[in-house]
């Protein structure tokens, strides 16, 4: 483009897709199985569960399995949809497309159609598992609440994370991470790894405001079923976020370790040392989510809680543990 | 005289293409070796196989006497590789980086040489910023200075003033050359900078196609950059 003194300049490029989508698709097509399994895992377990929830015959009555359902669509949504589009708009303004003249429009649009065929998909499987499991629930005369509840749930809680996101995406939330802890575990750092801990933290709580933290404790706050005890609702409270915190660290540690590996790829590492400290962040969240879980049942009195909890947290953290174990041992045998 | 470094017949290839074929690489204690040769030629390939970051197909590293493949924590703690910008943790500051690296190494705390270089790199006002607020030349001081950590005998870079401002490449440069004067530090150097390889290196090895076509020694160097007319880019390109 000349501009009125003569001089080229360099026009944004009217193409109608970002360019880093393609680039993405084909990262996923070659990184194998498991990419496809982490991207779907998440959404899958959520549509599962809200199915579940919305067909089940709980003590609170059929008003509050669908209420709960809708709920936790909305929340799950939320969240699923608020991180991938802040991991997206950091991948593509920080990555190696970052400096090509692509006008903001394009990546909205771009992420905008990607979270609307994702939402239709969605709602295809909702509306699938749904007429497939109600066939033989107590209540398949109201489907159609069910149906309406939670697909209206999944679009609004999609579209606001969304919004949310492209709206406030240019202020990425690294610097929230920074945050120093209100108790320092100084014990944490090993004098031979020191700060790995500190990223791991950090990485946590990144991962954890990306998610909309906040929307999530109200989200939980609502599904409580109207006159419940305040005792069961904290302890409702306290059963979800121990789980979905404990999740979100593991993660944000395994991904953590496996930087710093790599990052320390060409130094002296003691790999049996590393691989110990490594683990010290996530043992403590463990602990420390075993200690809310252990309240949050003692509140509810209902004992067998405890095996459910232990195994729908030992099911998010069993990956992270093996890409730590994975990560630690690659070191040892890089050369 | 023991080598410090030694490869023997390294092969490395990413997939179906080989990148670097049967090289062959020694390098003496207080040698100040530059790596030049065009785009693609193996440069940075050949810095991360010998670092232990590259997978290697075949052949041998020994450093400081020690084979990388069968003992790599004795290996590599005769080796410092400066980190590339955008590897560096983008959620830890500047200090807690180094705090890291000196551990990996068995140094705590950061030492003082350590702290005396980001100090002449001017890099000691952002060490308690996080990394994430460091512009690209900040970063590339900091890589440096993670690379030089306990001044390891053997230090490997890989264009390391790019992004640098004059003053601090001036300086860097000068701290390299007091550190090779010493006799007990060696440098590899991948560069582009035929300028800089001419007049601090006492070897220039130039890299094609994954294999080393030739080598100018001191004495060739010292003709080079007497005489104008033979300079190394000259040299290369007739090469």
């Amino acid at each position: 483009m000349l501009s009125a003194n003569g001089v080229t300049q360099s026009a944004p490029m009217s193409v109608l897709w970002h360019p880093a989508l393609r680039a993405d698709w084909l990262v996923l097509q070659r990184t194998g199985t498991i990419a496809y399994v982490r991207m779907l895992g998440a959404p899958v377990a959520l549509l599962a569960s809200c199915v579940i929830i919305a067909c089940g015959d709980f003590d609170g009555g059929y008003g509050w399995c669908l209420a709960a359902s809708a709920l936790l669509a909305l929340g799950g949504s939320h969240a699923i949809a608020h991180q991938r589009v802040l991991d997206a708009l950091e991948r593509w303004r920080l990555g190696w497309c970052g400096a090509l003249p692509i006008a903001r429009v394009t990546t909205a649009w771009t992420l905008s159609m990607v979270i609307i065929a994702t939402l239709l998909v969605s709602l295809a499987v909702v509306e699938a598992l749904l007429l497939g499991v109600s066939m033989h629930a107590p209540h398949r005369e109201d489907l159609p609440y069910a149906l309406t509840g939670v697909g209206l749930a999944l679009m609004v809680g999609t579209i606001v994370a969304t919004l949310r996101a492209l709206r406030g995406g240019a202020r990425l939330h690294h610097a929230d991470g920074i945050r120093e802890p209100l108790f320092a575990l100084r014990w944490l750092n090993d004098a031979r790894l020191p700060h790995l801990p500190d990223w791991q933290r950090r990485a946590a709580l990144v991962r954890w405001r990306r998610g909309g933290s906040f929307v999530m404790v109200g989200i939980v706050l609502a599904a409580v079923p109207m006159g419940a005890p305040m005792l069961e609702v904290a302890s409702v409270v306290l059963l979800v976020l121990s789980w979905s915190w404990l999740a979100v660290a593991m993660r944000a540690s395994a991904e953590a370790t496996a930087g710093a590996v790599r990052l320390l790829g060409a130094m002296p590492l003691d790999i049996a040392r590393a691989r110990t400290v490594s683990f010290r962040y996530p043992v403590v969240v463990t602990f420390c989510a075993l200690a809310w879980m252990a309240v949050g049942v003692a509140l509810l009195r209902r004992g067998m809680l405890v095996p459910a909890w232990i195994v729908v947290a030992g099911a998010a953290s069993l990956w992270p543990v093996l890409r730590i174990l994975r990560a630690t041992r690659s070191a040892k045998t890089a050369t | 005289m023991t080598a410090l470094l030694r490869t023997t017949a390294l092969r490395v290839a990413y997939g179906d293409a080989c990148v670097l074929d049967r090289i062959d690489l020694e390098i003496a204690r207080g040698e100040f070796v530059a790596l030049i040769g065009p785009n693609g030629a193996g440069k940075t390939t050949l810095l991360q196989a010998i670092a232990g970051t590259a997978v290697v197909c075949d052949g041998h590293v020994r450093i400081d006497g020690h084979d990388l493949a069968k003992t790599p924590r004795e290996a590599k703690q005769a080796i410092g590789l400066a980190v590339e910008p955008p590897s560096l943790p983008a959620l830890l500051t500047g200090r807690e980086c180094l705090a890291l690296f000196a551990g990996a190494r068995g140094l705590a705390p950061i030492p003082p040489a350590t702290l005396a270089l980001g100090e002449i790199l001017s890099l000691t006002p952002m060490l308690d910023r996080r990394i994430a607020s460091y512009s690209l030349g900040m970063r590339q001081k900091l890589g440096i200075t993670l690379g030089l950590i306990g001044e390891p005998p053997l230090l490997l870079l890989d264009e390391p003033f790019n992004g640098l401002d004059p003053r601090s490449a001036l300086a860097f440069k000068t701290h390299l050359a007091s550190l090779v004067a010493r006799g007990d530090t060696s440098v590899l150097l991948a560069t582009h900078s035929l300028d800089v390889a001419e007049r601090h290196a006492t070897r220039v090895v130039l890299l094609m196609d994954g294999r080393i076509r030739r080598s100018w020694d001191a004495g060739e160097l010292a003709t080079m950059r007497e005489h104008p007319g033979h300079s190394l880019e000259r040299a290369m390109a007739e090469a």
